[in-house]
């Protein structure tokens, strides 16, 4: 603990390298790589949900014109895991760069009183735990529509459907860290980094 | 009139986190994933992919429309400061605009698919590069209000109530 608090953050060797944000470029990755990640994981859910449902819904959609077959459902809940599972090692990969060059405010509680450090490692860890899950769903998920239940018109078993949706939750709390790290740690902000160093806005970000 | 409006939090919102950047993932990712399957669709001639790419892009038009009510509620609370003034202009102007594109290319998708829909109607493609075209610049655009003038975050909310940044 006392070598700890004597030695200074490694970033430090290569300082002059990174702007203000503490990254090497101004835009971070992960929150962007985040959005397809989300996007498709729980739209892809989404619509096996409405493949799963399909005998209740199917006379609204005639009510509104628009021609649905229940596989054009399914397909959208498969191949739109597909691409989130593809996506989501560069999703965590970036998370894991810009995370080693994170300088997050000092003294800051997020509003579940962990620390900086705290909210970071549990970022860290979950963001693992979610890719795992995503790619073995994806893995289920392909076993359901190619062996399982390639000749039934549902293609996904409500378990399926029930992970699907804790995970929605789980990913909403996941994504709720990685938000406050921005947004209360300012990490990677390079305004709230100006301003922690006692820059003047009105000179330095015109 | 004004009291009865709810108190804003320490970024300035009526909410606990911006809402506006978690409506957008929709948009995003859907929009960019209706041009990866239409231009996988069309080289592998895969004719389901275009039915995913169509479902994907009516969620897309219907979340960018949500995207806009946060975005017009969280960009009124947010005092833009400096170029983020400008930015923020542009990136109405352009969320706006993207809506009526989005609108127009799901209509034309959809007339097209009521008459055969295994098929991508011609051009369509060509357009699909200008929508992912326009969807990186507006991500551009937001990106550069949240990570480099931290609209909305707590440090900047905290030194625009001080006077320190105007």
């Amino acid at each position: 603990m006392t070598l700890l608090s004597a030695i200074a953050s490694p970033i430090n060797d290569i300082a002059d390298s990174l702007g203000a944000n503490d990254l090497p470029y101004a835009i971070p990755l992960h929150p962007n790589l985040v959005h397809l990640t989300i996007g498709l994981f729980s739209i892809g859910i989404a619509f096996d949900f409405a493949g799963a449902f399909y005998p209740l819904e199917k006379r609204v959609f005639r009510f509104l014109a628009l021609p649905v077959t229940r596989s054009g459902f399914h397909d959208v809940g498969w191949y739109n895991l597909v691409a989130c599972s593809g996506i989501s090692f560069f999703t965590v990969a970036a998370g894991f760069y810009e995370m080693l060059l994170a300088v997050p405010l000092p003294g800051i509680r997020s509003i579940l009183g962990q620390t900086a450090i705290d909210t970071m490692l549990w970022h860290a860890i979950g963001g693992v735990a979610i890719l795992m899950v995503i790619v073995a769903m994806t893995v289920w998920r392909g076993y359901q529509r190619f062996v399982w239940r390639k000749d039934l018109g549902r293609q996904v078993t409500w378990l399926y459907l029930l992970c699907g949706a804790s995970m929605l939750m789980v990913m909403g709390l996941h994504g709720s860290l990685g938000a406050w790290l921005a947004s209360d740690f300012g990490v990677h902000i390079t305004a709230d980094q100006l301003l922690a160093a006692g820059a003047d806005l009105n000179e330095v970000l015109p | 009139m004004l009291g009865l409006l709810p108190p804003l939090n320490d970024k300035n919102l009526p909410w606990l986190d911006v809402i506006h950047p978690i409506v957008v993932h929709f948009v995003i990712s859907m929009a960019l994933i209706t041009v990866v399957f239409d231009v996988i669709g069309v080289i592998t001639k895969k004719k389901n992919l275009f039915e995913v790419s169509f479902w994907n892009l009516i969620v897309a038009t219907i979340a960018i429309f949500v995207a806009i009510i946060f975005g017009q509620i969280e960009a009124g609370l947010a005092n833009p400061y400096g170029a983020s003034r400008d930015i923020l202009n542009y990136h109405s102007t352009l969320g706006w605009s993207l809506a009526g594109v989005l609108s127009l290319l799901t209509g034309w998708r959809y007339v097209a698919r009521q008459k055969d829909a295994t098929a991508l109607p011609k051009g369509f493609l060509a357009i699909d590069f200008v929508l992912a075209g326009l969807v990186f610049t507006q991500v551009y655009l937001g990106d550069k209000l949240v990570w480099v003038y931290g609209l909305h975050t707590v440090p900047v909310v905290e030194a625009i109530r001080n006077g320190v940044v105007s």
